[in-house]
């Protein structure tokens, strides 16, 4: 009876310590996430990447593709070749670009990349993306299945330069507020906000030179009764030929999800300004691309008047009136 | 006299609604500004880190940051190299995952759709700027090269595309799509039966953003449900693709 019993709790222990069935996981990480390199034509670099491997044991492969930007937020579009000057190579003695390597769980693999500018390299900004991309395993036969290919990057941005000068040409392609209500008064464009409304800037400076630059700044608020408010920009790399939607700090999110908002969500925004508004204020800005360079200034106006609460006001009031007034003839 | 203090009563009792009336179109909006700031301080979250300062004196000004190997601007004849969290405002290395690489859709049945979701989590530091793009490579296939459509979801008015979702609830509406849901994913998959069809690199699609994020934010994670629907004319098989996403910082 007794032999019965342990035969009976070991069964049982050992059914539920039976493991579970667990789904292959993918979790890599990679440091730094971006280069920012300035190399005279015939020179090469050599950098150390760290990537770490916290998911299940995997397969990699790492390569270098070229990339460009893709709209005004920063997103990028990979090309599907690697093409430009600039040549790219692994010093780790065991694998190269393009062959695979294991990465064990919780272990991690530095990439050595030597960044090679050719001789007669024309100067000017180049761009790439260093992918190190997963290599899905082969499909199971009998069930129909979607396998995921993990790719993780890491930009690369390069400016080839002989002297060292940079071609700064920036200019402010969009300030202004973004308001549900405006409307034209004498031929002057009005933005009309409720006092206690979020006041929703957007900035946006253009790139026109041959290499990336980043534009420092201010934003300035000033109401009529001499309040002042400052935000600062936040440093973004405007890649050559591009525009880009700057932040300003400190930044909010909008509740998208608030039905009222939908207008504003659909317009990209720089800064948040929360606060009770009466009155004109003016909103100034003043971007910087580093020493030497000039500074570029933009402005906005905007009213805001306390809206909700004259509503409010005028529909008790005349609600109230009514109110009274049936009920004294009553 | 109990007219009068019920006439008393009825005043207060409209004068109450009144009010509550009143407060209720008086309501504010809701503010979702997380300003950390005060007159007197103002944390701006760049470089939150052990041991970050910037000692200075008359002859030098040291920025110094602890926790990474090679941080910094490193010249030297013919090159310049910035590198680290004074460069690149983060401390914490872009990551990504997959909670699942292998996303079994079963045994297909005719008529009756078949889902299968995996997470995507991106991590980033302070300066999280990042994208998710996804493309096929190529439609699901047998290896006897019968394939499945990719989904133009209901069809008809209702048609879907690469870069736009639309519903997908008829049972003889057939293809590949997927749907997404949580932190940064595109605002036209207004519900869970919005669908699109993925890029197809073989046919030279561009890979399409399903994941993306202008402001900062770290832990972003966002669920992918992939559906495929057949018909009663689709040979048998075990159909197979694999989706590549591509995880990539901004610059």
């Amino acid at each position: 009876m007794k032999n019965i019993i342990i035969i009976i709790v070991i069964t049982v222990i050992a059914v539920i310590q039976a493991t579970e069935a667990r789904a292959q996981q993918v979790s890599l990480s990679i440091s730094p996430p971006l280069l920012e390199v300035a190399i005279k034509p015939g020179k090469s670099i050599l950098i150390a990447y760290t990537l770490r491997n916290y998911g299940d044991p995997t397969i990699l492969k790492a390569r270098i593709l070229p990339f460009e930007p893709l709209g005004s937020t920063g997103n990028i579009k990979i090309k599907n070749e690697l093409e430009g000057p600039i040549q790219f190579f692994l010093d780790n003695a065991d694998f190269n670009l393009g062959q695979p390597f294991f990465l064990k769980s919780a272990d991690s693999q530095q990439l050595l990349l030597r960044i090679k500018a050719a001789e007669g390299t024309p100067e000017g900004d180049y761009y790439y993306t260093l992918l190190n991309e997963t290599e899905p395993s082969a499909g199971l036969s009998g069930v129909s299945l979607s396998q995921a290919k993990a790719t993780l990057g890491s930009n690369i941005l390069i400016t080839v330069t002989e002297s060292g000068k940079i071609d700064i040409q920036g200019k402010i392609s969009l300030f202004d507020v973004i308001s549900r209500y405006s409307f034209s008064f004498f031929g002057r464009q009005l933005k009309l906000f409720d006092s206690s409304d979020l006041i929703p800037v957007t900035i946006q400076v253009e790139n026109r030179g041959k290499n990336f630059i980043k534009p420092e700044g201010q934003i300035e608020l000033r109401g009529n009764f001499g309040e002042k408010a400052e935000y600062s920009i936040i440093p973004k790399n405007i890649l050559s030929e591009s525009q880009r939607l700057l932040s300003a700090t400190p930044s909010a999110a909008l509740d998208c999800e608030d039905k009222k908002n939908n207008k504003l969500c659909k317009s990209p925004v720089s800064l948040l300004i929360s606060g009770f508004f009466i009155g004109s204020y003016k909103l100034s800005t003043t971007v910087s691309f580093g020493d030497g360079s000039p500074n570029l200034y933009a402005s906005a106006s905007f009213i805001a008047l306390p809206l909700k609460l004259i509503l409010g006001v005028l529909t008790t009031f005349i609600l109230g009136f009514f109110l009274i007034i049936k009920m004294r003839k009553s | 006299m109990s007219n009068v203090k019920c006439q008393n009563f009825r005043f207060l009792l409209a004068l109450g609604i009144l009010l509550i009336f009143g407060i209720w179109i008086l309501k504010l909006s809701k503010v979702h500004a997380a300003n950390m700031e005060s007159s007197r301080f103002r944390i701006q979250g760049g470089n939150i880190n052990i041991g970050a300062t910037s000692p200075s004196s008359a002859s030098y000004n040291l920025s110094m940051t602890l926790g990474q190997t090679a941080a910094g601007q490193f010249s030297r004849d013919g090159y310049i190299v910035k590198a680290g969290f004074q460069y690149i405002y983060s401390i914490i290395p872009f990551r990504f995952s997959i909670s699942d690489i292998s996303i079994d859709l079963g045994t297909l049945v005719p008529n009756t759709p078949s889902t299968a979701a995996t997470t995507l989590t991106v991590s980033f530091g302070s300066a999280g700027q990042y994208q998710v793009t996804a493309v096929e490579l190529g439609t699901l296939k047998t290896l006897s090269d019968n394939s499945i459509d990719d989904t133009v979801c209901n069809g008809g008015g209702s048609a879907c595309s690469e870069s736009s979702s639309n519903l997908w609830t008829s049972s003889s509406a057939y293809g590949f799509g997927y749907n997404m849901s949580g932190n940064d994913v595109p605002s036209d998959f207004l519900s869970s039966d919005y669908y699109r069809p993925f890029p197809d690199s073989t046919v030279a699609e561009s890979p399409a953003v399903v994941m993306s994020n202008a402001d900062v934010g770290s832990n972003r994670q966002s669920t992918v449900t992939f559906k495929t629907n057949i018909s009663t004319i689709q040979p048998a098989g075990s159909y197979q693709t694999i989706i590549n996403f591509v995880a990539t910082p901004s610059f």
